[in-house]
């Protein structure tokens, strides 16, 4: 492995990008939404809120997002240059196949992470100047986390780039994977959760204490394990996924959710480099 | 710690230098005392030459497309030195045959060497080696030639001023600033040839080089190789078109359907198939008699008039005999075209059927 190879590779797919401007878009993109959802964001009242409230609004908007741009930066990154043919000639200089993915990974990281900070940063310091109580750390936190939810779904989308022969049933994946990931499971999770319990007995207050296999499952979604753990370090959030008015089981912590979320890297990423280094190119 | 053996300029007496890769060494000849400075090559820097004699070797190799050979069996060897045209018609196994050698495709069976150093197990140390252009030529769109081309040196440890020299000499000097996305087809082609030649290497792999470019460019990307040869740098070069493989060319193979049916010189080639050079003579009156007479001759093997033209093949030792025969028969000629047996006609020959 040598470290230059992988700079150059990784510093290769940030010009990429950065030349591609879409990403710029995306920033904005993040920095108008945080600042629309902090104003208007809260039913009843108009006006900023403060930086944690603004975090409750962003967290499902904003794992719908990131989801999204994750996998537009990754699906293609592997099978789009075999498709194009310049996997071909990257090849053929003597850089292995392990120092590209990893190389791309980096490069695209930094690209994902840049994006977020720049978009939440812009967006948590127009905040900052218009309201009074500012936990900055708080909001930190709150970008860290999305962060790590982001390269989830990179590696995700970057392991489908080199698990798929063509870069359309990629996309196809990556589509079909956010669409399981941000609706699909959370209802199936739900549905079966219901199916427990006795619908009579529920009124809008009532704390639902749900059975463990019900958290078990929900690690298996990095989008609920993502709302989650910002609910356990930051605050509460309402979700689509039930955190809202579900009491997390004791044994959830964040450091478990936030390992869920290293675990999923690990594996994908692994994953794409022993099916990448089987490729025929 | 890397060790590197280096000849001595004055003496040639052989000395093992130590030291960092980059790392320059100061050193002293122990025999003539001459003083100078050697640099250690990076691990990924081009080695300057090959060490063997052969420069790739491919033997029995085999890869197979859901279940359909692309490649059976191929064996052959490129020389140091020589440039190799590997010919085939379209979909015959030569990108295949190439992509195996740069290890960019796993083969089922078969060995593959480049400087004698395996490609399988030793990958990294033996593409070093070498420098492909690829039939497709491919950069990427969003970034300029020149930043593409800073991108490739920095992975093969070439110099920037390389990266300016080499488009500027495949005359791409105006457009070095231009996103490649807008490149046309000849520009890409000629890009995609600067981009092999970076950091010298002394084995060149070119998979139809000259496909989608214009005549000029055709023979720039020709000049280029005869240049490159002259260096003393190792040519292989894929080609469905074999006329111009055919004047530069020390050596072919010919693949078809996957299997290499030959591997000569062109004219070791003609030969073997015992192709014969055809002669069109223009006479003022073509007549019965004239043809009889030609077609007596031995080593004719074909006559047939057509207006005042008569077309004959055969032995290239008897052109003069027939041109002697046509004119004791009383023909004036009028004109003469000869046309020697073509690598298209060797080509034909082993991809027919």
């Amino acid at each position: 492995m040598q470290t230059n190879i992988i700079y150059s590779i990784a510093k290769k797919e940030i010009m990429d990008n950065v030349r591609n401007k879409w990403i710029i878009l995306v920033a904005a993109m993040f920095a108008i939404l945080t600042l629309v959802v902090s104003y208007f964001g809260s039913l009843g009242t108009s006006g900023w809120q403060d930086l944690g409230m603004t975090i409750s609004g962003m967290t499902e908007l904003g794992s719908f997002l990131i989801s999204i741009v994750a996998f537009m930066l990754g699906y293609a990154t592997i099978i789009g240059e075999i498709e194009r043919g310049s996997m071909s000639s990257l090849l053929s200089l003597s850089a292995n196949r392990f120092e590209i993915v990893v190389g791309k990974w980096l490069g695209l990281a930094a690209v994902l992470c840049f994006t977020i900070f720049v978009g939440y940063g812009i967006a948590g310091m127009v905040i900052a100047l218009n309201v009074s109580n500012v936990d900055f750390l708080e909001y930190l936190a709150f970008i860290g986390l999305t962060m790590l939810f982001g390269l989830v779904f990179l590696t995700v989308a970057i392991c489908f780039s080199s698990i798929f022969t063509k870069r359309s049933t990629a996309l196809g994946g990556a589509i079909f994977l956010w669409f399981l990931f941000n609706i699909i499971l959370p209802i199936v999770f739900f549905g079966l959760l219901m199916t427990t319990i006795d619908l009579n007995n529920i009124t809008i207050n009532t704390t639902i204490n749900a059975p463990d296999w019900y958290f078990v499952l929900n690690l298996f979604n990095p989008i609920s394990v993502y709302s989650t753990v910002i609910t356990m370090a930051i605050g509460p959030v309402q979700s689509s996924t039930g955190a809202g008015f579900i009491t997390n089981p004791s044994w959830y912590s964040t450091g478990l959710l936030v390992s869920v979320l290293l675990i999923w890297i690990i594996v994908f990423f692994t994953l794409a480099v022993w099916r990448f280094q089987r490729n025929d190119i | 710690m890397a060790s590197q053996t280096v000849k001595c300029p004055s003496c040639k007496s052989i000395l093992t230098i130590m030291g960092e890769p980059g790392e320059k060494v100061p050193i002293t000849c122990p025999s003539c005392q001459q003083q100078g400075v050697f640099t250690i090559p990076k691990e990924n820097q081009v080695p300057p030459s090959l060490t063997q004699q052969t420069a790739i070797e491919v033997s029995g190799l085999r890869k197979t497309y859901n279940h359909v050979p692309a490649v059976n069996n191929v064996s052959f060897c490129v020389n140091k030195g020589e440039i190799f045209g590997f010919l085939g018609p379209n979909g015959a196994g030569k990108t295949t045959t190439i992509k195996a050698i740069l290890d960019l495709i796993h083969a089922d069976a078969g060995t593959i060497t480049i400087n004698g150093i395996d490609v399988r197990t030793k990958g990294k140390q033996a593409k070093r080696y070498v420098g492909y252009m690829p039939e497709k030529v491919a950069f990427y769109d969003n970034l300029t030639a020149l930043q593409n081309m800073n991108f490739y040196a920095e992975i093969k440890h070439a110099s920037k001023q390389d990266c300016i020299d080499l488009i500027n000499e495949l005359g791409l000097g105006d457009t070095g600033k231009k996103r490649v996305g807008k490149f046309s087809k000849g520009m890409l082609q000629r890009l995609g040839m600067a981009r092999a030649l970076l950091g010298n290497p002394p084995i060149l792999i070119l998979d139809e080089p000259s496909g989608g470019l214009d005549p000029r460019g055709v023979v720039l990307i020709r000049d280029k190789i005869l240049e490159m040869k002259k260096k003393g740098t190792t040519i292989f070069v894929s080609s469905h078109i074999l006329s111009e493989i055919q004047e530069i060319c020390d050596r072919v193979g010919i693949i078809n359907k996957g299997v290499l049916v030959a591997q000569d010189s062109v004219e070791g080639l003609s030969k073997k198939l015992n192709l014969k050079p055809q002669m069109n003579i223009t006479v003022d009156k073509l007549s019965a008699s004239i043809e009889d007479a030609v077609r007596k001759l031995p080593g004719v093997d074909h006559v047939q008039g057509k207006g005042n033209t008569l077309e004959i093949i055969c032995d290239g030792a008897m052109k003069a005999k027939v041109i002697l025969a046509i004119t004791n028969a009383g023909a004036i000629i009028q004109n003469l075209q000869t046309k020697e047996p073509s690598l298209e006609e060797v080509f034909m020959r082993y991809t027919e059927a």
